[in-house]
């Protein structure tokens, strides 16, 4: 070796200089061969790679048509048998007899005309083609005749055209006629036999028509029980694995500039039957695509698949390609886990979609952990803009209010100071004109100001009112509980800041000096027991939950009393189970700060502030005079608050006292407190003095999944994303969630710089929800036309969710027919009980009740402003529908979401229903008192005594709460209305076209040729008080 | 060292030929100058024996009495080209079908490509940039490099190594050219592309290319270091200073043309204006390394500044 490579090395001149001139001696014989053959070989190998290698599809579709054809085998007996026997049953033979019949009835017509037919056929088959080119012959020369310039041209073109028509033609049947013709008998001959066939067509039709019929009825009968194919169906998706090219099959829509070639691998996504993994041989590139249902709203003709899914819809080199799972695709396909995600461009303006439950949970979690307290996102926690939106054209109205003014008085003085009288009176015209333009703006100026009070009532915060610190909580607790508040209460909200214990302190310090200093009353202690009682059967657990881990009861929504009794102080509890949105002082938005007893004092105001009184006393302006938080009040009486109060307050795990705080009283920690806390960001989820106008410290989450990925800071974790595969939006988006500070380690920063987005110690399930959700959140590249963009009806049902989530009323009730049970339903509480025991679901609730009623139920639950402590509608339930401070903005959408969710028409007008004549009301008297339709034993009457036994509402309330056409199918089929529902069924028989009570003969009913069901409907509609007592009198 | 790096780098399609470059260039070289330096011995021997010199005139080693000192190209040079030709065709066929042509993500004119390099050929400009004001680097060489190469053959007095290669016949034209090319173009072409980093920054092969490395590197301006801002004094203190650049150059490019004897022959048979557009290109070519290195030690970014243009 080494001699060979010094020879290479030696000097030219050194080296033995060869007898012959090797350049014209040697061969090249060698290499030529060699080199020849390694072109070949690459030759053979591009050839390859151009069939083959970068075309995968061909293969996979090779496959695909044996494999699906071995399927297809397979299922064909289990289709034959159903089909067979659909063929065999009964009705299927009937049909099949009467087809037989109907066609044997019109066989001899038809036969005739079909002789016919055959015979027109004959001739016409003799007769085209001659006739065909005489008429063309003269229509040509008939033209050179129209448009000839020369006279004499003229006439010998006449001539032809006589002759042309005088020329005569013979022809020679198969049925043995032999007929001549001149043209214009042809002519004639010619036209007849098509008008005639095209009669004997029309009469065919006519004839076939009961068999046609009797054919697409017994398709009709087929298809309704068939739940697949047919064999014969079957058979010729058989044939057709038989003859299936090897091609691209692609989707192109240029509207949307997509082309996607998924199907050319993913050959059995819409093929017409179902087809599992399985019964692939286990290959799951050829299995169907699931939610066929999707695929039946998102046509896949114009949608694609990319859209959905991401990827690279074009590319067809190799699965790696074709899912853009390669560095440069900025579109990788979604990973099985965030399938859902690529729902979100389109359906922004969705807040529930039925039957997508990956994007109503991502969509859920991110309202419920609170995320837009500090990051803003399209079409969460709205108010606040919308508030300075209001703001900002009350400012601009105002201004425009005093310019005309200027105006006005202007014109006036024009007019005063005019020359001639009829400037004057132009100018006075012109000055009246435009000072009624100033009511308009008054009367815009009056509607935004109440969208402004509306506006200060809709606003929530994620977390509780930190103003009220003081009178809340036990003051040593405020330190623990910020500096781990997962250790205290493992589900809570409230995430854990990365804080040092100076911070902590200051913190502390300063929110509990920054609290007000009003005192709530103090109440003397209550009843535990029967606290326990009423709180397990009030309701309070469709939102709290009381126990941990295992022996956790109750709702996720909000907070978990386990351990509330050693937080909380005992008075301000009660007031606060008595009244949630009632605060010790009210906030005035427009001077930016509390406004205290001495304000009220000093101006000679009492010192009371409600949603009735809430103009400050310290200018022209509404104050906010409710909590903004979410819980409703319960309408309890203050004993009931307090027995309430004294169970929670002894509701406690640790009784050891917690450690002194006395930096709590430090003022020198206010401005550095107060300086934390805003750099942190608690005003985002938290209302705090001085802080309430803070904006959010997180970024705009509305479209980062479309963040250039070099913009995402893996900081020091770079390389090893690159390295280990996780160098992309959802690598980034799990690891921060897991735990946000990941991307801070290795870094030298200030405390200042460090991050500040809290840990929110999420599982796996929440990290997968939200890391589709954000995942999804993208600047769309469907163009927007196909976006969804609810209007009317169905723009009403996404708002009307947006209130739904918001308040949690999916808590005690049921709102769609799939949803699964709330979380009432399933306390032992209530284990067992009846439906109606429990809040009523409200499937169905639009097409029920009057939407006028409706919003005053909602404003008002209790339906009497008297007696307030009470269900309205069914005052026999322990649980409570609470009162939720509700804006009237907010009752009317949730009265519009219930009547979009029935497909009412809206607005409701309700119909009028023809009085009660004497006879009918005895005949319904007698019907209600009878015992075949005891209706006042189940239903309540008013009478405090017996009510609390009964299970049915007050009949009193049906004329102003129900619709009457909704209420006549209640009584006629309760069971198809409610499954499972008390109210007997069976009580009205169908007799002709009338409703008539079928368990019973009353005598009083005996001649009576209306409709009894509507009889009773229009008797309840006439239903009163004094009606209902003179009923249960003879009781 | 990381590897990883590395590999990315040289297993970028774009980089390959600059692979092959750094195995080519040399082995060419190699080739050119075993032959030169065979036929340096030859004329050697020549020289020291006159009496060779009649029969073996003008020949090239290695040689022998008896063959043919042509040949023809047919069949002689074709078939060796067609081989090199399959040989092409090979390694173009495996490198297409091995490596794609780049087709990246859709242009984003808001996010630019960190480092953004200019095709190969171009690098070597793009290196200079670090050094030059870019009307210098981005104009004025360029110009001068194409003016220059199209002046060699009009101010080449060196009537010999026509047809033969010969390093002792040529040295200086041989050194300037391999000075030239070698060092100012394919060097630069080199660091360009294995050598320059995210920011234009310097990574050491095996270094990890880090978007967020940091240095320290404040430049300043030759005439700031005596104080001087304002002009016009700035710009006439630096047309002094590069004046006398071009006195101390064009002294130094005069003695390599007057090296010894065998030069002075052939190069004082050079009219005025070859031997003034010798100085200009030579001087404005040795420009170069003496920018850069007053660059990289003493931190100067320019020398000469006037509001027009930058040295």
């Amino acid at each position: 070796m080494v001699q060979y490579i010094k020879k290479l090395f030696r000097k030219l001149d050194d080296a033995p200089i060869p007898e012959k001139d090797p350049i014209v001696h040697s061969s090249l014989g060698m290499p030529l061969a060699i080199s020849a053959f390694l072109l070949i070989l690459s030759l053979i190998w591009a050839v390859y790679m151009e069939t083959a290698g970068l075309r995968p599809w061909r293969a996979y579709q090779e496959e695909f048509g044996q494999l699906y054809q071995n399927a297809l085998k397979k299922i064909r007996p289990q289709r034959a048998a159903e089909a067979g026997a659909i063929r065999n049953s009964e009705g299927y033979l009937t049909l099949q007899e009467e087809l037989q019949q109907a066609e044997t009835d019109v066989q001899s017509q038809l036969s005739t005309v079909e002789g016919e037919e055959q015979n027109i056929r004959e001739r016409l088959a003799v007769l085209t083609k001659p006739f065909a080119d005489a008429r063309s012959e003269l229509q040509a020369t008939i033209y050179r005749w129209e448009t000839v310039k020369s006279e004499s041209v003229g006439e010998r073109l006449s001539h032809e055209v006589e002759a042309l028509r005088a020329k005569s033609f013979s022809f020679q049947f198969l049925d043995g006629d032999s007929v001549t013709y001149t043209y214009e008998e042809l002519e004639n001959t010619f036209n007849g036999l098509k008008n005639r066939q095209g009669e004997l067509q029309a009469e065919k039709v006519s004839l076939l028509r009961r068999p046609t019929e009797m054919r697409s009825e017994m398709n009709a009968y087929m298809n309704d029980r068939l739940t697949g194919l047919t064999e014969t169906q079957i058979d010729g998706l058989i044939n057709k694995t038989e003859t299936m090219g090897v091609f691209i099959r692609q989707i192109h829509n240029e509207e949307m500039n997509l082309v996607d070639r998924c199907e050319s691998c993913h050959m059995g996504a819409r093929e017409p039957v179902d087809l599992s993994a399985d019964q692939m041989d286990g290959r799951s590139l050829f299995a169907s695509h699931p939610r066929r249902d999707l695929l039946a709203i998102h046509d896949p003709e114009t949608f694609g698949c990319t859209p959905c899914h991401n990827g690279n819809g074009i590319g067809t080199v190799s699965p790696v390609r074709a899912h853009g799972k390669y560095k440069h695709w900025l579109r990788p396909l979604y990973d099985k886990g965030n399938f859902e995600a690529g729902c979100i461009q389109c359906h922004r303006l969705d807040r529930h979609l039925e039957g997508a439950h990956t994007f109503n949970a991502a969509k859920d979690a991110f309202q419920h952990r609170g995320c837009m307290g500090c990051h803003a996102y399209e079409g969460f926690d709205t108010e606040p803009a919308q508030m300075r939106e209001v703001h900002k054209n009350l400012q601009d109205l105002n201004a425009d209010r005093i310019t005309t003014q200027i105006a006005v008085e202007r014109l006036l003085e024009k007019g005063d100071g005019a020359e001639t009288n009829e400037e004057a009176h132009l100018a006075y015209t012109e000055a009246t004109r435009v000072t009624q333009s100033i009511a308009t703006i008054d009367a815009d100026l009056a509607r935004l100001n109440v969208r402004l009070d509306e506006l200060l009532m809709e606003r929530k915060r994620p977390g509780p009112n930190l103003k009220e610190v003081r009178n809340k909580l036990t003051k040593e607790w405020i330190p623990k509980w910020i500096s781990n508040p997962q250790a205290f209460r493992p589900n809570t909200k409230m995430p854990q800041f990365r804080l040092k214990k100076a911070e902590i302190e200051a913190i502390s310090a300063f929110l509990w000096q920054s609290g007000v200093n009003e005192p709530v009353a103090s109440q003397p202690m209550g009843d535990a027991v029967s606290g326990k009682g009423l709180f397990d059967s009030k309701g309070c657990l469709a939102c709290h939950s009381v126990g941990e881990e295992e022996d956790r009861l109750g709702g996720d929504f909000a907070a978990n009393l386990s351990r509330v009794g050693e937080k909380t102080n005992y008075d301000y509890l009660v007031r606060w189970i008595h009244n949630p949105k009632e605060r010790s002082l009210p906030y005035d938005p427009v001077l930016k700060h509390d406004v205290t007893r001495e304000d009220y004092e000093t101006r000679g105001l009492p010192f009371q502030f409600d949603p009735e009184n809430n103009q400050s006393p310290l200018g022209n302006h509404s104050l906010q005079v409710q909590n903004s938080t979410v819980m409703p009040n319960l309408r309890l009486t203050w004993e009931e608050s307090r027995d309430i109060g004294t169970y929670l307050a002894a509701l406690k795990k640790e009784t050891a006292p917690l450690p002194a705080a006395p930096f709590l009283e430090d003022t020198k920690l206010f401005e550095r407190g107060r300086f934390l806390t805003r750099h942190y960001g608690c005003a985002g989820c938290h209302e705090i003095a001085g802080l309430e106008d803070e904006g959010k410290i997180g970024t705009d989450l509305t479209v980062e999944g479309s963040k250039p990925l070099e913009r995402l800071d893996f900081a020091l974790l770079t390389h090893e994303a690159k390295h280990d595969g996780w160098y992309n939006h959802k690598g980034f988006f799990e690891r921060k969630l897991k735990k946000p500070a990941i991307y801070d380690q290795g870094k030298i920063k200030r405390d200042l710089e460090k991050l500040r987005m809290p840990d929110f110690h999420l599982d796996d399930k929440d990290v997968d929800q939200l890391t589709t959700f954000l995942l999804g959140s993208v600047e769309s590249i469907v163009p927007p036309q196909f976006h969804n963009t609810p209007s009317g009806q169905r723009q009403d049902v996404q708002t009307g969710w947006d209130l739904v989530k918001k308040y949690n009323c999916m808590g005690c009730h049921q709102f769609t027919p799939g949803q699964s049970k709330t979380v009432m339903a399933e306390l032992p509480f209530y284990g067992g009980s009846l439906a109606e025991k429990l809040p009523p679901s409200l499937v169905g609730q639009g097409a029920r009740t009057n939407p006028e009623w409706l919003k005053r139920f909602l404003k008002n639950p209790a339906l009497n402003s008297a007696s307030p402590h009470r269900n309205g509608v069914r005052p026999y339930l322990d649980v409570r529908m609470p009162t939720f401070a509700l804006s009237d903005n907010e009752v009317g959408t949730l009265a519009r979401f219930f009547q979009a969710l029935s497909k009412q028409p809206t607005p409701y007008i309700p119909p009028e229903l023809a009085p009660l004549t004497n006879r009918e009301r005895s005949m319904a008297r007698e019907l209600f008192t009878s015992n075949a339709a005891p209706c006042l034993r189940c239903h309540a009457t008013g009478d405090e005594h017996t009510d609390p036994e009964k299970i049915a509402p007050n009949l009193s309330l049906v004329k102003a709460r129900l619709k009457p056409d909704w209420t006549q199918r209640w009584l006629v089929h309760p069971e198809i209305i409610r499954p499972g529902t008390a109210m007997p069924s069976g009580l009205f028989r169908r007799e002709g076209d009338r409703w008539v009570f079928s368990l019973a003969n009353f005598r009083s009913f005996k001649g009576y040729t209306k409709d009894e069901a509507e009889l009773v409907v229009r008797y309840m509609f006439e239903y009163t008080p004094e009606e209902q007592r003179r009923l249960t009198r003879g009781r | 060292m990381d590897w990883v790096q590395l590999w990315e780098i040289v297993s970028l399609p774009d980089n390959l030929p600059i692979v092959f470059m750094i195995i080519l260039i040399p082995f060419f070289m190699w080739y050119g100058f075993r032959q030169a330096f065979a036929n340096d011995r030859l004329i050697g021997r020549l020289e020291a024996d006159p009496a060779l010199a009649k029969t073996h005139h003008r020949k090239v080693e290695p040689f022998r009495e008896g063959w043919d000192p042509k040949v023809h190209v047919w069949p002689y040079l074709l078939r060796i080209e067609l081989l090199a030709a399959i040989i092409v065709t090979v390694i173009l066929m495996v490198w297409s079908i091995v490596l794609d042509a780049p087709l990246e993500e859709p242009a984003n004119p808001n996010l630019t490509m960190n480092p953004a390099k200019a095709p190969w050929y171009f690098l070597g400009l793009q290196e200079m940039l670090v050094y030059f004001d870019p009307w210098i680097a981005g104009v004025v060489m360029p110009t001068l490099i194409l003016m220059g190469l199209m002046a060699i053959p009009y101010a080449d007095k060196n009537p010999l190594g026509n047809g033969y290669y010969t390093f002792r016949q040529r040295k200086f034209a041989i050194s300037a050219f391999c000075f030239g090319f070698l060092v100012l173009w394919i060097l630069m072409i080199l660091i360009g592309t294995f050598i320059r980093g995210p920011g234009w920054m310097w990574f050491w092969p095996g270094e990890t290319w880090d978007h967020h490395k940091l240095v320290f590197e404040t430049n300043r301006n030759l005439v700031e270091i005596f104080g001087i801002t304002a002009q016009p004094l700035a710009g006439i203190v630096g047309g002094a200073a590069v004046g006398l650049y071009f006195a101390i150059a064009g002294a130094v490019c005069h003695k390599l043309i007057t090296w010894n004897a065998f030069t002075i022959r052939i190069y004082s048979q050079m009219t005025l204006t070859q031997y003034l557009i010798y100085q200009f290109f030579m001087t404005t070519m040795l420009a170069l390394p003496v920018k850069i290195l007053l660059r990289l030690l003493f931190r100067i970014k320019y020398v000469m500044v006037t509001p027009w243009f930058n040295i």
